[in-house]
């Protein structure tokens, strides 16, 4: 297997998963973990949006669409965690 | 009087002994504005039907997160107990293994642009043995939480549980089945290097249903 860009995103994306995993597992959702929580779903979001549904360099209204709404869903991720 | 671009055709006609010309649109379906169109905005990945009902979708899904933080607000204990109750393991797992369908998918993608119709068909029935791994998981899960009595009505975490978690499994369901039918499309030479919209067009959507998992594990089975 040709070890290229896709297979980097790919094993970034597994790692962060993990990651969130472990973080949700061992640590109660205080705004910070909330916080770590969000973000990284948003990065996800947009490295799939960007890398995997090509959209980097593709329509720029459709992409516009797609990451505001992995920026916004997120977000709400941190407003909760302050009620 | 509306501009010409390069999309229109002209036709020159008689009317009534007159010749006239009149333009027509070839390719535009003449229902975005023009700020929309490939020429100014760039490429779209698969067609524009695919698209409208990835937005459908979203909406969709939308609809299922507003109402997942209105009814945390209203029932904060339920939703912090809730994830606990759950099995965490096989969300993680079906969340790589949709993960990895999605690469899959785009290493099918960029065969098919070299015309390597082996790896390509190779790549899709990965995706297609990764949607079938997640709905047998799934499916599982269900009757694990059935055996351990969770239920709908267990709590409203587990309302909204199974309202997201089961209309999510649908489009999986759904979704791995047509995959199945392009690859037998792309058996049949429907696809190449130079025409693979219809491939292009699933493999947004596939990735579409990956997004949304990718929102839904944090929100159920992470945040307590």
């Amino acid at each position: 297997m040709k070890f290229g860009k896709l297979e980097i995103f790919w094993l970034g994306l597994i790692g962060i998963t993990l990651l969130n995993t472990f973080v949700g597992e061992n640590f109660s959702s205080t705004v910070l973990v909330s916080v770590l929580i969000a973000l990284t779903v948003m990065y996800k979001g947009l490295v799939v949006i960007d890398h995997f549904m090509e959209l980097k360099g593709g329509h720029k209204n459709l992409r516009f669409l797609m990451r505001a709404y992995l920026i916004l869903f997120p977000s709400l991720i941190v407003v909760s965690a302050f009620f | 009087m509306r501009q010409i671009d390069k999309d229109d055709v002209n036709w020159i006609v008689r009317l009534d002994g007159k010749l006239m010309s009149i333009t027509t649109q070839q390719k535009s379906l003449g229902i975005f504005p023009r700020s929309w169109s490939e020429d100014k905005a760039g490429r779209i990945p698969g067609n524009i039907p695919i698209w409208v009902g990835i937005l459908s979708e979203l909406t969709e899904f939308g609809i299922f997160f507003v109402a997942y933080f209105i009814a945390k607000y209203h029932y904060p204990e339920a939703f912090s107990e809730g994830p606990k109750y759950l099995h965490t393991s096989i969300g993680v797992t079906n969340t790589l293994v949709l993960l990895s369908s999605s690469y899959f998918m785009a290493k099918a993608m960029a065969n098919i642009r070299v015309d390597n119709f082996k790896r390509c068909e190779r790549y899709l029935w990965l995706a297609v043995a990764c949607g079938a791994t997640y709905l047998i998981l799934k499916t599982y899960e269900f009757y694990w939480n059935d055996l351990e009595n969770i239920h709908t009505n267990t709590s409203t975490f587990f309302t909204v549980y199974y309202y997201m978690t089961f209309n999510h499994f649908l489009h999986v369901g759904w979704a791995a089945c047509a995959v199945v039918y392009v690859i037998f499309r792309l058996r049949s030479g429907a696809y190449s290097s130079k025409e693979h919209s219809g491939l292009e067009a699933l493999a947004v959507y596939w990735h579409m249903i990956d997004l949304m998992w990718i929102l839904i594990f944090p929100l159920l089975y992470v945040l307590r």
